[in-house]
């Protein structure tokens, strides 16, 4: 995909004419309508976002997609083992490297992996910095509570922070993979990867019909939106719709997967998947396989060295 | 409960892929026997469902949303086993395409939320829908509690991965490597956000769906439930008594007797005289009336619950427990004999009246 074929920004904004971050205009809270289409369009952003840096030119890109495959997989693998914030904070470098020479925004990706991890992880782990859920050696005192000691200790601190990085690592190498690989080429390489043909058969259909009744939500949710002429709906009657339109949905999709297979059957489909694509290894390949098991074997040695 | 990669380590997500893979292989066994070649397009759209389900805000009373998980309502509507393979695909695609719930942590979170729940829920589902047609107000809300159990189960197997994780793997100082918190904290933390809002939301959006297609779309229903009468005027009578599950009750009280022989003090209200703490409301005596009603019957049977002369105070307990029980089955058999007595002598009339002439 050239660079002229990306999407326009104003179809990607939230509310035309609203500053995202609510610093011009009023800012209602959405109800449930107004919530599942923005969600929806929010999956439609990312999924094409996704698919306009697949189609940049970068390192990223233009690897092999089972090596691609394999070797962040390889280093997720690695990064879930070690036990060590330095060594961690180093793979994380290495992504934000990556990401680089793929052609991302950093400012993006670093978003990405980082709005993320704050409202998650980092609530959930900041109780386990205190002494009552991590037992150990008290660094930061915070006072006394009911007679007993309050503090954060070095045990809890040490253990938030290996887990923020950790996952921002994991969080990170997926989605370098998942940014830099049209769907249907990570498809062909988890085939290639002797994955059960039936599984990637239903992965694909589901993947392209999943837009199809995507649509048909967002236009029941528009056309209800439509038809409201008060302000918001009260909860009873939200839920009513929820409902109604999950029911509706269903079947809608039971009627296209009845569809779908008399097409299929009418171009002679019998019960067996055959798949067109041929990959070929070719020298970055290597080097960048090279690399990563240079990586891996370096993180994992470092981090031996550091104590287990 | 999309439990992200990091949290986990990574034995732990081995040992869950690995015990995913004979459930898949069953999964993908049974749903393929049933729908033959309809098999792809019928998984694949069942996946796209699942998928778009999770994304349905569902109003919650404080005035924002919340979303459900849907894998109960998908094993009522396609059956337990499309539910594992459905709901795996549909966490798969998360995880592969949108990067929400990890990649090396998706076995774990299969087996949480494709595996238990809709097994726990669908055997739920159906332990409270049995004989009851499809049409009836109680089916929406049996499934409605099946995803909310199915749920919680659910929520419980992940509070119990992550909780095991600071005991199993920790570093030589105590220094939890991957989710830091213990089972004692871990399973209250994620118990009390299922058992309240997010146990809900899987009922409305359960039992709402149900009875909506109940409403809109009965045939829909049919798919899952194909020997089930739409009516229950066309159900076939239950064989069992309809009041056994009384006496299930019955039985588990007399059971528990013995229990009785334990209780320390006596009840509330009914000490004898003897007993009662006058002197704390600065009483002399024993009032007259009540002093006289007390005395009033000497001739009981087992005094006390017990032999007259206090001896063998445990058997004397369980054979006036006996006596007591034989009795008042006694007198509830005779009450029930009268009534049904009369009762057919009215039916009869009733013929009578109503016959042609």
């Amino acid at each position: 995909m050239s660079a002229t074929s990306t999407t326009p920004k104003w179809l990607l904004q939230h509310e035309v004419g609203l500053c995202p971050c609510a610093c011009i205009g009023k800012r209602r809270k959405g109800g449930v309508i107004e919530k599942t289409t923005s969600g929806a369009a929010a999956l439609l952003r990312q999924t094409l976002f996704s698919e306009d840096v697949a189609g940049e030119r970068g390192l990223l890109q233009r690897l092999d997609p089972r090596v691609k495959v394999l070797s962040l997989l390889g280093l997720l693998v690695v990064t879930a083992d070690l036990r060590h914030i330095p060594v961690l904070l180093g793979m994380y470098a290495g992504t934000l490297a990556l990401a680089a020479a793929s052609k991302l925004r950093l400012s993006f990706f670093v978003k990405r992996v980082w709005l993320f991890i704050p409202v998650f992880t980092g609530v959930v782990v900041l109780p386990a910095t205190l002494n009552v859920v991590t037992h150990g050696d008290i660094v930061v005192p915070l006072g006394t509570w009911f007679g007993h000691h309050l503090g954060l200790t070095e045990q809890g601190l040490r253990s938030a922070g290996l887990v923020v990085t950790r996952v921002a690592t994991s969080i990170s190498l997926v989605v370098l993979l998942t940014i830099s690989t049209p769907w249907a080429k990570l498809l062909a390489a988890l085939r290639a990867l002797r994955a059960p043909r039936l599984l990637i058969l239903v992965l694909g259909m589901a993947y392209r019909y999943l837009f199809l009744l995507l649509n048909a939500v967002t236009d029941m949710y528009v056309a209800r939106r439509a038809r409201t002429v008060a302000g918001a709906t009260d909860a009873t009657s939200g839920r009513l719709l929820v409902a109604a339109s999950a029911g509706a949905l269903f079947g809608k999709a039971q009627t296209l997967a009845e569809e779908v297979h008399l097409a299929m059957v009418a171009r002679g489909y019998a019960g067996d998947a055959r798949s067109v694509t041929a990959f070929r290894m070719r020298l970055l390949d290597a080097a960048f396989v090279l690399a990563c098991v240079a990586a891996a074997v370096a993180a994992v040695g470092v981090d031996r060295l550091l104590g287990r | 409960m999309h439990i992200p990669d990091g949290y986990l380590s990574p034995e732990t997500c081995g040992v869950f892929g690995a015990a995913m893979v004979p459930v898949w292989t069953t999964a993908g066994r049974r749903v393929r026997k049933i729908v033959k070649n309809r098999y792809v397009p019928l998984v694949a759209l069942g996946a796209a469902y699942s998928f778009l389900v999770m994304m349905f805000n569902v109003p919650i009373p404080d005035g924002t949303t919340a979303h459900a998980v849907g894998a109960v309502l998908i094993a009522v509507l396609l059956g337990p086993w499309a539910a594992v393979v459905a709901v795996s695909i549909a966490l798969l695609i998360q995880a592969l395409f949108f990067g929400d719930g990890g990649v090396l942590a998706l076995g774990a979170n299969t087996f949480n939320m494709a595996f238990v729940m809709p097994m726990v829920g669908y055997g739920v589902y159906r332990t409270l829908s049995r004989n009851v047609s499809l049409t009836s107000p109680r089916r929406p809300i049996a499934a409605g509690m099946g995803a909310y159990v199915g749920l919680n189960a659910a929520a419980f197997c992940s509070a119990v991965e992550l909780g095991l994780q600071p005991a199993l793997f920790h570093s030589a100082n105590g220094t939890p490597l991957y989710s830091p918190f213990h089972l004692a904290q871990s399973i209250p933390a994620m118990a009390f956000a299922h058992l309240t809002v997010a146990g809900g939301v899987e009922f409305a959006l359960t039992a709402g769906v149900v009875a909506y297609l109940q409403r809109a779309n009965l045939p829909l229903l049919r798919i899952n439930h194909r020997a089930v009468p739409d009516t229950d005027a066309e159900l076939a009578p239950p064989n069992r008594p309809p009041w056994r599950w009384a006496l299930v009750g019955l039985a588990t009280l007399v059971v528990l007797t013995p229990v009785g022989l334990r209780a320390p003090g006596g009840a509330f209200g009914e000490d004898a005289l003897s007993d009662l703490p006058l002197h704390k409301y600065h009483l002399d005596a024993v009032p007259t009336g009540l002093r006289h009603y007390a005395g009033f019957w000497h001739n009981a049977l087992f005094n006390g619950y017990g032999f007259d002369n206090g001896s063998h105070p445990t058997i004397g307990y369980l054979v006036s427990a006996l006596v007591g029980i034989a009795v008042i089955g006694a007198v509830v058999f005779a009450g029930f004999t009268v009534v049904r007595r009369v009762r057919r002598g009215h039916d009869v009339d009733d013929d009578f009246e109503t016959a042609p002439t």
